[in-house]
């Protein structure tokens, strides 16, 4: 019975399939006009190809063939008509059509019936037919089908690696010459693939805190992206930093120029498309959230994949991966310029504050060695022990010489604005790994201790002035203290 | 069985195929740019071309009679190719594409909250720890936007649970005026955070003791520049020309404007910024944006906005609403292609946009018809009408009154099980895709021909 219905329903999709191909069929075109009637056809597929399955109310998804049309239209198209259509478009059909969801199932019990009668139980349902933009073969098995896949326009991590280094050098060397349509299409393809890992991750992830499955993870895109061979993972993560610094720094510079130009010189304005301009601010900053997700993602994944490693769930097929904190510590130690600029950007406060106590970690005289790799350690590192350290005129001494009063005090700027951020959120007390960072001490305290921090960090270093950051954030902690107190 | 799943029959009408093979796939795809450099390219050659022939003329005088044949191939060969051009012309669609925004008036100059107002900064002033900041009152203004730009101003109000009127005019001025991208994401920033309660704590522990209106959101829109709303600006004085001065367009600030908006509609149960007709008429400005190619980027969150604001409206209040914004954009958007453009833009996404969506298209179908009012059958009586064979019918409006009225039927949910209706509404599709030959040479014949098609198909498929 079911199975006939899906025949049904199957021819009837490949109806609308070619129905809809059809409009993309350019063999009636043979003159100079082609461009502008395929531009215009391809809108029209667009629009086609919404009405009816996002539309109508017992529309289906697209077929695989006309999937594959939308998004190679993301990928090909020059006119900001059909790659802003194209992305909504996917972004639309992504939300209407999850490809992996959880379904929340009641599951009523009835040998304990002391306790609850009823328990919410979330099932994670994959669509196994549902298209997807990426192909991971198995990295040297299989190629020919890998290959054919390819041709049809699928993304593998490399071609995926190649799209994030694209952006990478236009952010870098962007002037304003360089505002082009090419790099807004770059952004928003990027964008979209990473909208896709994270419909596919954070759903497996959820089911895997529930019933600690790590197959499921390991058959998360995401997860098969970064274990690629074909692909250095530390440099992935090194290109997404990139890109997050640079979009955010430029920004501001390029936009200001930008409209400078436009009111002293008429030929600009004509040069270089107005819509473009206006639009590169907005996409640029919802590439950094984007790109501040994926990598939020990757964390979390470590974070999975270590409870799975300690519960003996991993094997060997999953090799080794340094954990991407770790990448991106070593990254913000040795290149300094970014340090500023990812601390702006990236501002999930749970992460950062961890990142912030782990820098100054490696700084922070030890009275006993322990191993790195040890989680009771991770109770021991604390904003409220930085603090601690650095009201300690001894140990502040030694940190302000391997690590510059300029940083340190970033640092601790950065820390205590994320600190108020968890201390706003009003959490449910179920997550206890936040409570453990913001608890301790109150935030009067706390305020206290930033302002001692401050005082002996300039103690040490008289000549060098506090920042502007950091004269903000001392101006926030006396504002609180004075009001609270 | 097979035969209903075949490509479609007028595929194969035709004896000879021209090319059976799908021609490569063309990369390029025409921009505007593009067209206007193509557009120069031609007039720079057809000036050549003269100068040619002049010169021509000059050097030959003594030679009459290779002269005169000259001359006649020349004529010849221009009018061949005056032929091509009208025939090329003919064959040019209109972009879709009205200027929304004109010339931006002079933004106003910010004022800075006086420090000796602020509380905030007041009780730092006094307080022994100041020594520690050293902030000097002359230094005010600067720190008050270092504090903003860098995030600690938010922080400050969430721990201190309250905003001063002085502060959050500042910020909303900064937000729609200021030309420094920093100052004004900041201060977007803040009014979203302050405002919407899912990004930071609940706000309704915030006191804000002034709310901008719907008139400063309109205020600022008239100094952007935008034409819409002037009442000497109706349908036919929009043109597509666009300005070159220097400073026509919107400012970047108009995407804070958006986003500002999409807030406001979405905090409706702690915060009732906009009366319902101040929506109605939002609704219906953020719809004709959409029209401005200039915002053509901002695609993106002017969806957003689009559906925060249809979300506004109460269940009891939307099936007024709705109609009266169709009806304003009726009689406020021209009635050409951007009709097509403002329904498609409308994105359907749920069953309010989806009602938005047909009422939109049905108010425009009856403007285009000339129609004061009519009913569903009325409509497609007239276009069934239409003689698609007749020569001098304009193909071009019937390919928007097909587009137009595929998207009112689909969605009408009152036309839904109306079977007499749907039948009207196949004879018209009937009559362009039989009524018109493949061999039809007018402009939009074989567009109206395959839309057609492609909707009878449809039919047929449910």
């Amino acid at each position: 019975m079911e199975n006939r219905k899906r025949g049904a329903a199957g021819a009837a999709n490949r109806g609308m399939e070619e129905n809809t191909m059809a409009i993309l069929d350019t063999s009636g075109f043979n003159n100079s006009k082609i461009s502008h009637h395929l531009n215009d056809d391809r809108l029209a597929f667009l629009e086609a190809v919404r009405c009816a399955s996002l539309l109508s109310d017992d529309g289906s998804a697209p077929t695989s063939i006309m999937f594959e049309a939308v998004f190679q239209v993301l990928r090909d198209e020059d006119s900001l008509d059909l790659i802003m259509g194209s992305y909504q478009l996917l972004v639309d059909l992504n939300k209407r059509f999850p490809p992996v969801y959880l379904s929340k199932t009641e599951k009523s019990e009835s040998s304990s019936s002391s306790s609850s009668s009823s328990n919410v139980i979330s099932q994670l349902v994959v669509v196994q037919e549902a298209w997807s933009p990426f192909t991971f073969g198995l990295d040297s098995y299989n190629e020919k089908a890998v290959a054919d896949k390819q041709s049809r326009g699928s993304v593998d991590s490399l071609n995926f690696h190649a799209l994030v280094q694209e952006v990478v050098k236009v952010a870098r060397e962007r002037k304003s010459e360089a505002v082009e349509i090419k790099f807004l299409r770059n952004m928003l393809l990027l964008q979209y693939l990473i909208i896709i890992l994270e419909g596919d991750f954070l759903p497996r992830n959820c089911a895997y805190q529930e019933n600690k499955d790590w197959t499921v993870l390991r058959k998360s895109l995401l997860n098969m992206l970064l274990g690629s061979r074909k692909i250095i993972y530390k440099s992935l993560i090194e290109d997404c930093l990139c890109i997050m610094c640079d979009l955010s720094d430029d920004q501001t510079e390029l936009s200001s120029e930008m409209s400078h130009n436009r009111r002293h010189s008429g030929n600009l304005l004509q040069e270089i498309d107005t819509a473009v301009v206006l639009a590169l601010p907005e996409v640029e900053k919802s590439t950094c959230t984007v790109l501040k997700k994926l990598v939020l993602m990757i964390m979390e994944l470590d974070l999975s994949r270590s409870m799975a490693d300690l519960q003996g769930f991993t094997t060997r097929a999953d090799g080794v991966r340094t954990p991407a904190v770790d990448i991106i510590l070593e990254e913000l130690i040795y290149n300094s310029n970014i340090l500023s600029s990812f601390l702006q950007v990236f501002d999930e406060p749970k992460w950062k504050l961890k990142i912030i106590v782990e820098y100054f970690h490696k700084y922070i005289p030890k009275s006993s060695i322990r191993t790195r790799r040890s989680i009771d350690q991770v109770k021991d590192e604390t904003f409220d022990g930085v603090l601690k350290c650095l009201s300690n005129s001894n140990s502040t001494k030694s940190i302000v010489k391997k690590l510059s009063t300029d940083v340190a005090q970033l640092l601790l700027a950065h820390a205590f604005q994320a600190y108020l951020s968890l201390s706003l959120q009003h959490l449910p007390g179920g997550v206890s790994e936040l409570k453990e960072d913001v608890k301790g001490s109150s935030l009067v305290e706390v305020c206290k201790n930033v302002i001692t921090a401050f005082t002996s960090l300039r103690k040490e270093d008289g000549e060098t002035e506090i920042f502007p950051f950091g004269n903000e954030a001392l101006f926030t902690a006396a504002t609180i203290l004075s009001t609270k107190s | 069985m097979t035969d209903m799943y075949d490509p479609l029959d007028f595929e194969f009408e035709e004896p000879i195929r021209i090319s059976p093979s799908v021609p490569k796939k063309k990369k390029k795809v025409i921009g505007l740019d593009d067209l206007l450099e193509d557009h120069e390219k031609e007039q720079k050659r057809i000036k050549d071309r003269k100068c040619k022939r002049t010169k021509i003329k000059n050097t030959s005088d003594s030679e009459e009679d290779e002269d005169a044949t000259e001359i006649e191939l020349s004529k010849c060969v221009d009018k061949c190719q005056k032929e091509m051009d009208q025939i090329n012309d003919d064959d040019e669609m209109p972009l879709w594409g009205i200027q929304v925004f004109g010339d931006q008036r002079t933004l106003p100059a910010l004022e800075y909250p006086e420090p000796r107002s602020c509380v905030t900064l007041q009780s730092i002033m006094n307080h022994k720890l100041n020594s520690l900041v050293e902030l000097k009152i002359e230094k005010g203004e600067p720190f008050l936007e270092g504090l903003l730009v860098d995030g600690w101003l938010l922080k400050l109000i969430f721990t201190l649970g309250q905003v001063e009127k002085s502060i959050s005019t500042w910020i909303f001025n900064l937000m729609l005026y200021s030309s420094k991208e920093r100052s004004r994401k900041a201060a977007c920033e803040f009014w979203c955070s302050i405002l919407s309660p899912e990004i930071e704590v609940n706000s309704s522990d915030i006191k804000i003791d002034w709310l901008p209106s719907y008139s400063d959101l309109k205020r600022a829109l008239d100094i952007y520049g935008f034409l819409l709303d002037s009442p000497s600006k109706l349908s036919s004085d929009i043109d597509m020309i666009h300005a070159d001065s220097d400073t026509a367009g919107p400012p970047q600030n108009i995407r804070c404007w958006i986003k500002y908006v999409a807030v406001c509609c979405q905090v409706r149960n702690t915060h009732l910024i906009f009366s319902t007709s101040e929506a109605e008429d939002l609704l219906g400005v953020i719809i004709s944006l959409f029209l401005d190619r200039q915002l053509l980027g901002l695609f993106m969150i002017l969806h957003a906005c689009m559906h925060s604001v249809i979300s506004f409206f109460k269940d009891e209040e939307w099936h007024d609403s709705c109609e009266r914004v169709a009806k304003s954009l009726g009689w406020r958007l021209p009635r050409d292609i951007n009709c097509l453009r403002t329904v498609e833009s409308i994105s359907g996404s749920n069953g309010r946009s989806k009602h938005l969506r047909s009422a939109v298209a049905k108010q425009f179908l009856i403007r285009c018809l000339n129609e004061k009012e009519c009913d569903a059958e009325d409509i497609l009586r007239m276009l069934i009408s239409i003689n698609v064979k007749d020569k001098n019918c304009d193909l071009s409006k019937m390919y928007i009154y097909l587009g137009l009225a595929e998207n009112w039927l689909l969605f009408d949910p009152t036309l839904k099980d109306n079977a007499a209706i749907h039948e009207m509404w196949g004879i018209c599709l009937r009559n362009c895709s039989c009524g018109i030959a493949i061999t039809d040479l007018r402009s939009y014949a074989s567009k109206v021909r395959s839309k057609a098609s492609y909707l009878l198909q449809g039919m047929a498929n449910k």
